[in-house]
């Protein structure tokens, strides 16, 4: 069954943990998809009643920000993660209560939703992990620690640096201890290899299901790739989330070979960089995809950075874990070599035509690095649009005319 | 021959242009009114009749934001690209394009006979005609009389970039009794500072001239104010009001008749 957010706020008297919806904003069009994409496409809705149920059975939840935060460590306490990131404005007016305007839409938005209560995965979370990424984040966690249990990791601003490495390592080790404690758990060694394991497994098939795009037609639209790669965080049987994306890759591509033409061949390739993007901004996919382009990959959070990298299962697993995460590129980084590295190696492997990279208002890190990732890509010779955008929808219309008029110039 | 008729609605005004293929037959001009969808088809209409051509015979592009509304159009392009192609047909050896429309303002690098690069100011009024008419109303001053009535040689800086804190430091200059016409060249030199933070992105060369499209185009006085500004010739051309239907023509000319599809 597909809700939208109107037909949600239609319900009577919603209970917390029913109000599943009004956190993600829209999944449109979900009644048109291709069958294999709406068991993803649900999960966002259905998943507060999966996490309801857990709850119910005795598990704990742990609320996540970002990529960085070790979802291994939670795994291996038999607790659940789940992200907790919002996209949508619904909860941005609250939010300005305490936070000020120009701020992040993401950040307002997931605080809001922690002080309305309005997010089930936040209302239910027994834990929220937080690290020190960007400016807004970590000050907005300090408010957010006043209302829920909030536990921070010092995230290190390097990548190379043998002492960021050394303490990044400790503070994963420090998550280790708070959640043993909180949640009354031992987390033995081969918990961890399995969690490391069974997330290794996960990375390779979503990386196999996004690597589907380098087929020239894609497979599918950039607006399906998102929802499997964003309904997929919100299914929390990691064993029967494998099997499904197994599934799901498997039909994909039995049905591109026996000739089924989803997405034209004359459509331009675009690449998604930039802040997280899913929710209210699936406006920019819109806006591309309706103007001659489709999206094949999400240089984003949700999309190729969380996947690209495994952790080394022959190493000592908290060090390994540790390795991998800090390698994560992002704009709170610096230099930021490992996003430029990913973007300059994903536009050849997907034989990009343009790329467009989405900032969010007030997003400092990224707006600032627009400027070197401009340069990266003019020496690539690969056209280049940043766009800034907020979680409403006042812009839909100039979107859709920059957008249409960066496709209409590519060659 | 097929004649095509290239439609660019904008915020403020809805132009449209006959073209037979190689040169412009007629051209027509309204105001866009509430209703885009209205103002195009009326305006076909008397483009049609003026000319004594059929329905059928006619191949009809869009532009402008409301081309999304005129469904009558057998194709669309987005204003950027066919400011620029309009650009090329009517002033040929262009680096590039600055257009200055009712709600937005925008400036276009072309190279190599395609667009290169292109900055929109869409987010405010600052920059726009929009501004301009709220000043112009303010110094009770007709849009049309800009250039008899802006001061040549002085200027009173106008330092407010928004349209409603100009419009309190408009108000207050005059309630200081400052010369109006200088304060007319004020806002010109305001338009042109918005202006050059767009061009100051791109890199421009600074001997080739850049053609400015746009209602505001028949304003010597603010394309000086721009030139000087920007340190770039700025040029204009009798229909530069037209060039984005003129441009519709020719990208439909490259698309629609010819192999691609046009896309909305």
């Amino acid at each position: 069954m597909v809700y939208d957010v109107d037909e949600q706020r239609k319900q009577p008297a919603l209970h917390h943990g029913e109000v599943l919806v009004l956190r993600g904003g829209i999944l449109m069009g979900a009644n048109t998809l291709p069958s294999q994409f709406e068991g993803f496409a649900d999960a966002r809705k259905q998943g507060f009643l999966a996490v309801k149920k857990l709850k119910d059975e005795g598990k704990k939840v742990a609320g996540t920000f970002c990529t960085y935060t070790p979802a291994e460590v939670i795994l291996a306490a038999g607790a659940v993660p789940v992200g907790i990131c919002a996209f949508s404005d619904e909860t941005i007016a609250e939010a300005e209560k305490v936070l000020p305007r120009n701020l992040c839409p993401l950040i307002k938005s997931s605080y809001g939703f922690a002080l309305t209560e309005k997010c089930p995965y936040m209302y239910f979370a027994d834990l929220i992990v937080g690290e020190t990424t960007c400016d807004g984040k970590k000050k907005m966690y300090e408010l957010l620690s006043e209302i829920k249990n909030v536990h921070i990791m010092q995230l290190p601003q390097t990548q190379d640096d043998e002492t960021a490495k050394e303490l990044w390592y400790k503070e994963v080790l420090l998550l280790k201890e708070r959640i043993e404690k909180e949640f009354g758990v031992t987390i033995t060694d081969d918990g961890i290899k399995n969690a490391i394991k069974i997330k290794n497994e996960e990375r390779g098939l979503l990386k196999e299901f996004y690597e589907l795009s380098k087929s020239c037609p894609p497979p599918i639209t950039g607006a399906e790739q998102l929802k499997v790669l964003y309904g997929s965080q919100f299914k929390f049987d990691m064993e029967a989330k494998n099997r499904e994306l197994r599934a799901t890759i498997d039909k994909v591509r039995e049905e591109y070979e026996n000739g089924v033409e989803n997405v034209s061949k004359n459509a331009k390739r675009i690449l998604i960089t930039g802040c997280p993007l899913a929710g209210v901004t699936e406006k920019i996919v819109t806006a591309i995809e309706g103007s001659g382009g489709v999206v094949v990959a999400y240089e984003n959070c949700i999309g190729i950075k969380p996947a690209e990298r495994l952790v080394d299962e022959n190493e000592e697993p908290y060090k390994a874990i540790a390795d991998r995460y800090l390698q994560i590129g992002c704009s709170v980084m610096t230099p930021d070599n490992n996003r430029y590295a990913l973007l300059s190696g994903l536009v050849k492997e997907f034989k990009v035509d343009g790329v467009v990279e989405m900032t969010l208002q007030a997003c400092h890190t990224y707006a600032v690095e627009t400027a070197q990732i401009r340069k990266l890509l003019q020496k690539e010779d690969i056209p280049f649009i940043s766009v800034e955008t907020d979680y409403s929808a006042s812009d839909t219309a100039q979107l859709k005319t920059r957008l249409a008029a960066f496709i209409e110039m590519l060659p | 021959m097929i004649h095509l008729v290239g439609i660019d609605s904008g915020s403020t005004m809805c132009k449209t242009v006959l073209f037979d293929g190689t040169s412009i037959v007629d051209t027509h001009v309204v105001k866009t009114g509430w209703n885009p969808r209205d103002s195009a088809s009326e305006s076909l209409e008397v483009l049609l009749q003026r000319n004594s051509l059929p329905h059928n015979e006619i191949c009809v592009s869009a532009t402008g934001y409301g081309r999304e509304a005129i469904d009558f159009a057998d194709c669309a392009f987005t204003e950027i690209t066919c400011h620029a192609f309009g650009g090329m047909f009517l002033t040929p050896g262009i680096q590039g394009v600055i257009d200055i429309g009712g709600q937005d303002s925008k400036v276009i690098q072309i190279q190599n006979g395609r667009v290169a690069n292109f900055l929109m100011n869409d987010k405010c009024a600052a920059g726009t005609g929009r501004f301009l008419s709220m000043a112009c109303d303010t110094l009770g001053v007709s849009l049309d009389d800009i250039d008899k009535f802006a001061d040549l040689y002085d200027a009173i800086p106008v330092n407010s970039m928004c349209t409603v804190f100009a419009e309190s430091e408009i108000i207050g200059l005059l309630a200081m009794q400052k010369d109006r016409p200088q304060i007319m060249t004020g806002v010109l030199r305001s338009i042109a500072q918005k202006i050059l933070q767009m061009t100051s992105k791109i890199n421009f060369i600074q001997k080739t001239p850049l053609l400015m499209t746009g209602g505001l185009s028949k304003s010597m006085a603010l394309i000086r104010a721009i030139s000087q500004t920007i340190g770039i010739d700025v040029i204009t051309h009798e229909h530069a009001l037209f060039a984005g239907a003129v441009g519709a023509c020719i990208c439909a000319q490259k698309k629609c008749l010819g192999t691609g599809d046009g896309t909305k």
